[in-house]
């Protein structure tokens, strides 16, 4: 059990579930807000479950929608994985982006530099999904997908570019993590916020947007490669979630947050995650630096939209 | 904070800003380049030709307009704002002309859309032009004139200058090499222009578009081919100068 103090700031009456591992699930039931914990030591993980409510639009009907529940298929034969995916795949580093700038990042530095296999895909739907048809949904559709580097199986990459729901998230570790993690993995998580949300005396205008800050669970002994992220500030969504996992489990975990003013897949951004490939977990994966600057730019171009309003 | 400040137009902040004219200036830097040169017989504008869709009609994209047939300008930012703009200008033009016989001059009517730039600095629930613009053009004495304007309504007489994107770097450019010789051939004016926005457009002369203006001469638009040569005898002078350069002894 964890030794840190829990804090719940509830507005409504949510229920908080504990499944037979002992671990805190809060069941997000209509908008809540959920302090969670806060480890000892001055290794503060705090995270939060924020709830949006999106008005109107279609409504998450188990019997519609089998996309409520988080599905991990397995490559080539595209059938569901038995075990979750850590427990098929044992790795010593897990790396996850969540977000399109800290994708792109990686398909850029680290996926251009040796020979990676997906293994999985993790499928679900929510209200934020563009596409409305889970069971036909093409595998480029799969937001989020899980890839090993053939000449190292032990390291793993997770591309999140889909936003992973409240409801969605302990399905999502659950299916990926499992319930006996190895102790001697560590977790990487690289994701982006926009620099209004960070919470600081100084005036925003004169922030170096963006930056980069590090949030680390009680077990990483590892030196980080920018400063620590401040109270009172939070993470939020899957990132949170992995943290707060890992800080439960004892394991060694990172979270590096990019706070940007620009939330669209920009190259100032996604190349603004630099320092962390002198990381452990990432150093040696990256081996072509300007080439992979070089296929940043193309990925922001090929994303960008044409657009008619300047000329 | 700006934030505060910065939601209606007609509000100053207590530093004596309006965030709203500065946020219309930002506007301008994300429309593509735009380039104006005075020379002494010839007045050019050059322009960074924005990448169009595979299915857009290229003519229907335009940065460099004729107001009347002897004033035309060239914008940076908002195309919608410009459209408006140079309507407005285009009729005051004619009005002009009804009104006194006479064409107008081209501060008056530089003057003209710096009026009606600014008038939307100073109404509430308006917000600003974002657009600047470079106008170009002869009077009736012969003169050339370049004229700048911007979202805040100010406009200034120019020898040279950019706006837009790279304004910055085509401006230091400028700075460096608009000399008295350099424009006082056309052909040397237009090779200026040319090689001012070779400085910031990727890929050359294909996206660059050149519009001249002659002593009482209408407007003439430059055609690909017609850049192209340019710029090859651009490139085969630069080639010829880093020949001539003094080699270093190894």
């Amino acid at each position: 059990m964890p030794d840190g103090r829990r804090g719940r700031g509830g507005r409504r009456g949510g229920g908080e579930a504990r499944d037979a591992r002992g671990s805190c699930v809060a069941a997000a039931a209509g908008a809540e807000e959920v302090a969670a914990c806060a480890g000892g030591r001055g290794h503060s993980v705090l995270v939060s479950s924020h709830v949006k409510v999106k008005a109107g639009g279609p409504r998450r009907d188990p019997h519609l929608h089998p996309g409520l529940e988080v599905r991990l298929l397995r490559r080539q034969t595209k059938t569901t994985l038995e075990v979750s995916l850590l427990e098929k795949y044992p790795c010593s580093q897990f790396i996850i982006a969540v977000g399109n700038n800290a994708v792109a990042f990686l398909s850029a530095f680290v996926m251009n530099s040796g020979v990676w296999e997906e293994v999985g895909c993790a499928k679900l739907w929510n209200e934020w999904c563009r596409t409305t048809d889970t069971l036909h949904m093409s595998p480029s559709e799969a937001h989020c997908v899980f890839y090993h580097l053939k000449s190292t199986p032990s390291v793993i990459l997770c591309q999140c570019s889909c936003y992973v729901a409240e409801d969605q998230q302990y399905q999502w570790l659950d299916k990926v993590f499992g319930s006996c993690p190895r102790k001697n993995m560590q977790v990487t998580v690289l994701t982006c916020r926009h620099v209004t949300d960070y919470k600081t005396s100084e005036s925003t205008g004169s922030l170096p947007s963006p930056f980069l800050k590090a949030l680390k669970t009680q077990n990483f002994r590892d030196p980080v490669c920018c400063s620590l992220l401040e109270q009172p500030n939070i993470v939020h969504d899957l990132p949170a979630a992995v943290l707060s996992h890992c800080q439960v489990w004892r394991l060694p975990a990172v979270l590096y947050l990019c706070y940007t003013d620009v939330m669209k897949l920009d190259l100032l951004t996604a190349a603004a995650f630099q320092p962390v490939l002198a990381s452990r977990s990432l150093k040696g994966l990256a081996k072509n630096i300007p080439q992979s600057t070089e296929i940043l730019k193309r990925l922001m171009t090929l994303n960008e939209v044409q657009s008619n309003i300047y000329t | 904070m700006a934030s505060r400040y910065d939601r209606a137009i007609t509000v100053f902040s207590p530093d004596g800003h309006l965030f709203q004219v500065e946020y219309a200036q930002e506007a301008v830097k994300k429309g593509s380049t735009a380039v104006g040169i005075r020379g002494t017989n010839i007045v050019v504008l050059g322009v960074e030709k924005k990448s169009v869709a595979k299915l857009q009609d290229e003519r229907t994209v335009r940065k460099i307009c004729a107001l009347d047939d002897h004033v035309c300008m060239a914008f940076a930012g908002l195309t919608a704002d410009a459209r408006v703009v140079i309507n407005r200008a285009r009729v005051e033009c004619q009005s002009h002309k009804l009104t006194v016989e006479d064409s107008v001059t081209v501060e008056y009517i530089t003057r003209f859309i710096a009026t009606l730039k600014q008038k939307y600095t100073q109404s509430n629930g308006r917000r600003p032009f974002g657009i600047s613009a470079l106008i170009v053009g002869f009077d009736d004495d012969g003169i050339p004139r370049l004229y700048q304007t911007d979202p805040s309504g100010t406009y200034h007489a120019w020898k040279a200058n950019a706006i837009g994107r790279s304004a910055k770097t085509v401006r230091e450019f400028l700075e460096k090499n608009y000399t008295e010789d350099a424009i006082s051939d056309d052909s040397d004016a237009i090779k200026l222009a040319i090689r001012a926005l070779l400085e910031v457009v990727q890929s050359g002369g294909k996206n660059i578009e050149l519009a001249i203006i002659r002593r009482n001469q209408p407007l003439k638009m430059f055609n690909a081919k017609e850049i192209e040569l340019q710029v090859t005898e651009i490139e085969k002078e630069k080639e010829e100068a880093e020949k001539k350069k003094p080699k270093k002894a190894v």
